[in-house]
């Protein structure tokens, strides 16, 4: 997860490296040779013209572009520079240049440029990416994500509360949600703290008809366009995690008492804060908050960390060792030491963690302490009501009331 | 089994576009009620937004995001199919018994698309976007999004559709050009525009070729492809996933679809005294298919049946039982069983058929399928994969502004037919002049 020089190949990663390749679509076997190879030149053992001279069609031939056009990658056997060691970013600006022209989204090239730009950036930035784990050789470097740890909560809902009120959403609209749940082998109240699981692989942004659910490239965030969502709630059927919340009628607050600062992002597209009539919403990563429009100290924080008096949320770039999340699980693991005086083989640890549903393919980046509700598991009335916190849907009977809407008559469905 | 109508003449052809009669005025009326019915309900929505609707966040809201706007789309486009499928097999494999009920077929093709689209429109909490956001999006989304694919199939089917109906009208509207009404002679002339009789020869391949298309398109990518993979691709809801979806979809589709085509045949002849024009005999081969299609649909819920209830996972057990014991489940099917039940007995003892009781079945089935769609598309909502959300129950049941729209929507449909049949003949000339080669030489 460091920058700090060539990495070795263990089996471990690359096991995750051929599975990232092969999700990218490319070649698996050549691109983890490039990988390798990659590595070697930074490491000194094979020289940078040597490196180019074995790969340089192959390159080319998946970006599909003639050399001149990306300098990093010129046809350059002589030994000259050929890719700038101190700007390991310039291999994936020239990517990001390329899907600009073609006006297609970065994050694709990205994927397109698979290994190339796997191998190329292990070179380019000393090995930063080939340690950076399963899929993120798209992101710039931030994969946002929350380690929870369940051991932790204790039901209060301040998270959901908090969450509500900082984002402005209406009633009901719990884009943060807690379980109290019982289980089968798990004694006593049990919790699941559920926010947007912000998916590497998330269903929602696949079948988005026009790209308004979208992962955020430079970080990972999946956000929502709110300035051209149709409403069509698609993204909402398809999440397997029940985490949107459609704007069924006017929101509770209105735009006037949001600032832009909460809503535009640092590209200038709306999806921050409650989502307008007629349109999606659900959790953000406190969008508004990593773009440093907060205020710098709330950079790597959400509102639900801050309202956790339980230390169980933790929120923060789970590429960096040094991140909160990251942080947390390492000095929970240390604490939870295994006893390996009589059987040397055992575990490191006893932590149990687990992303959830891992199972639908989502590839979650939500890492949670604690145990899985089972199958078996069944939600119970919490220590603290949803009810008492006024986090539960009452408007639409109002409306529909009001409104004088007849609901009555029509089939039982 | 073939109908000869070659005997009967233009005039006959051409009586519902001559006659007036109160009972059209009525149908006129009830159309546009049921559509003034459904406008009113609808600015209900514009105004409010969508939480005038039954419809809520699945999940800790406990409803359903998709409830019967989504069912009722998938209706419509699933009577869209036959028509067209129908009217491409006389085309194309010589079933000429359906002549007379072939352009009824496409019209009623036309007419359901339109239905379909309509709800695509309702559905949405922004409608005002569908042409600024989907337009721009169309290149780089419709590699990857299920709805995109379905957007792009049923747009490609109705200029499909509507081409067929345009090439095959022109011929008919120059020949019988002296018993049509003078008043439309604009319109006439439009759709007439360039027509020369050379062109019959190559408008004929023409057609083929369009007839071959959509043969092979409706069934294989739109209720049996792009429509039923707008849920079975998605592994979140235990009920939705699977394979035995484009199949199901598939018998649903083409069920409503002989069902909407019986009825409309039904009416006309019930209208114009078309006694002659569309044969007994074509209603005994719809209700044959009829009965073959609903056989296909309930084995289909059979297989889905008992695949959901021996030894399924428990997600998707649960929500076959729930499905199960579901009593408006047992409605659809109970509808569709007992069309079933009375088009094999006819065909055994001819003498029980009869085209009311036809038509009777026919709504059962149309009924039936309405329901048996909605219903999946809810109870796949409300059994999700994700099981804790069970401690948040909640009930579906349309709201009137859902209700109005499958009412308005009907209206539609109906008051198309009812306008389209006073412009052009809604049975072709082919039908009566069999060979038309002979007819102008």
């Amino acid at each position: 997860m460091t920058d700090d020089g060539p990495v070795s190949f263990d089996d471990d990663e690359e096991a995750r490296m051929e599975r990232a390749l092969a999700e990218a679509g490319y070649d698996t076997e050549l691109g983890m040779e490039m990988a390798k190879d990659a590595q070697r030149v930074a490491a000194g053992e094979l020289s940078e013209a040597a490196f180019f001279d074995r790969y340089h069609e192959d390159v080319l031939d998946d970006f599909g572009r003639d050399a001149r056009e990306l300098p990093e990658l010129r046809d350059d056997v002589d030994g000259e520079v050929v890719a700038d060691a101190d700007d390991p970013d310039g291999i994936r600006e020239s990517l990001a240049a390329i899907a600009d022209d073609e006006g297609v989204s970065r994050r694709e090239v990205m994927k397109k440029g698979g290994a190339a730009a796997m191998a190329l950036s292990v070179f380019a930035g000393g090995g930063g990416a080939a340690a950076t784990g399963e899929d993120d050789e798209s992101y710039d470097g931030t994969r946002y994500g929350m380690v929870i740890n369940l051991n932790n909560c204790d039901g209060c809902l301040a998270c959901v509360k908090a969450c509500e009120q900082e984002h402005g959403t209406s009633r009901g609209a719990n884009w943060m949600y807690v379980f109290t749940y019982e289980d089968e082998n798990q004694d006593g109240e049990n919790f699941l703290v559920r926010p947007c699981q912000h998916c590497t692989d998330s269903p929602c942004t696949k079948v988005c008809p026009i790209g308004a659910r979208h992962t955020r490239e430079q970080d990972g965030l999946v956000l929502t366009d709110y300035d051209i969502c149709i409403g069509c709630r698609y993204c909402e059927v398809s999440c397997p995690y029940g985490v949107n919340y459609f704007q069924w009628g006017e929101p509770d607050v209105p735009d006037a008492e949001i600032d832009d600062d909460h809503q535009i992002d640092e590209r200038g597209r709306w999806v921050g804060s409650r989502p307008p009539k007629g349109v999606m919403g659900k959790c953000t990563f406190c969008v508004d908050r990593q773009d440093g429009q907060m205020g710098e100290e709330k950079i790597g924080t959400t509102s639900c960390e801050d309202a956790c008096a339980m230390d169980a949320i933790h929120f923060g770039d789970l590429n960096d060792e040094e991140s909160a999340p990251n942080q947390h699980l390492e000095a929970y693991k240390q604490a939870h030491q295994n006893d390996h005086s009589d059987w040397e083989n055992r575990t490191d640890d006893i932590v149990s963690t687990f992303k959830l549903m891992e199972e639908r393919g989502t590839n979650p980046n939500v890492q949670y302490i604690g145990n899985e509700p089972s199958e078996h598991a069944r939600q119970v009335e919490g220590p603290v009501a949803y009810e008492d916190m006024g986090l539960v849907d009452d408007r639409k009977q109002e409306v529909l009331d009001n409104g004088a809407m007849a609901t009555d008559g029509g089939e039982e469905a | 089994m073939s109908a000869d109508v070659s005997g009967v003449s233009r005039e006959v052809l051409v009586r519902p576009i001559q006659s007036r009669s109160k009972g059209y005025l009525l149908a006129l009326a009830a159309s546009l009620g049921a559509i003034g019915v459904w406008v009113f309900f609808y600015t209900q929505q514009l105004e409010h937004g969508m939480i005038v609707t039954n419809l809520a966040d699945w999940g800790s809201g406990g409803g359903v995001p998709w409830g019967l706007y989504i069912g009722a789309f998938i209706w419509w486009v699933g009577i869209a199919h036959g028509g067209i499928i129908l009217s491409a097999a006389v085309r194309l494999i010589g079933l000429d018994t359906y002549q007379p009920v072939a352009r009824m077929a496409e019209l009623l093709t036309i007419a359901a698309l339109t239905c379909a689209g309509l709800f695509i429109l309702i559905h949405v909490g922004r409608p005002d976007r569908l042409v600024t956001s989907v337009l721009p999006a169309w290149p780089t989304r419709v590699q990857w999004s299920p709805l995109m694919w379905d957007v792009t199939v049923i747009t490609a089917y109705f200029v499909l559709t509507a081409t067929y109906l345009m090439l095959t009208i022109r011929y008919d509207i120059h020949r019988l050009r002296d018993q049509l009404p003078d008043v439309l002679e604009p319109v006439y002339q439009a759709l007439l525009i360039g027509y020369t009789e050379k062109e019959d020869a190559v408008v004929e391949r023409m057609v083929w070729w369009v007839a071959f298309a959509i043969i092979i398109m409706a069934p294989l990518l739109l209720h049996g492809g792009v429509i039923p993979w707008l849920f079975a691709l998605l592994p979140s809801m235990a009920g939705w996933s699977g394979g035995v979806q484009g199949p199901s979809f598939l018998s649903i589709a083409l069920t409503s679809a002989v069902s909407g085509i019986i009825i409309i045949a039904a009416a006309f002849r019930w209208a114009y005294d078309w006694e002659e024009l569309i044969p007994d005999v074509v209603f005994r081969g719809l209700a044959n298919w009829l009965g073959f299609f609903s056989l296909l649909f309930l084995w289909l819920q059979l297989q889905q049946v008992v695949t959901g209830i021996f030894a399924a996972p428990t997600t998707l057990q649960h929500a076959t039982e729930v499905k199960l014991s579901t009593p408006v489940y047992w409605v659809a099917i109970g509808l569709v069983g007992v069309t079933l039940a009375y088009v094999f007995a006819s065909a055994l003892k001819p003498s029980l058929f009869s085209i009311p009781a036809m038509v009777v079945a026919s709504f059962a089935v149309l009924v039936g399928t309405l329901v048996e769609k909605t219903l999946f598309v809810v109870e796949g909502l409300q059994h999700a994969h994700f099981q804790l959300y069970d401690g948040v129950p909640g009930t579906y049941v349309p709201s009137a502004v859902e209700l109005s729209a499958v009412l308005g929507t009907a209206g539609i449909a109906v008051l198309f037919f009812l306008v389209v049949s006073k412009v052009i003949p809604v049975v072709e000339l082919h039908a009566i002049e069999a060979d038309h080669e002979e007819v102008d030489h």
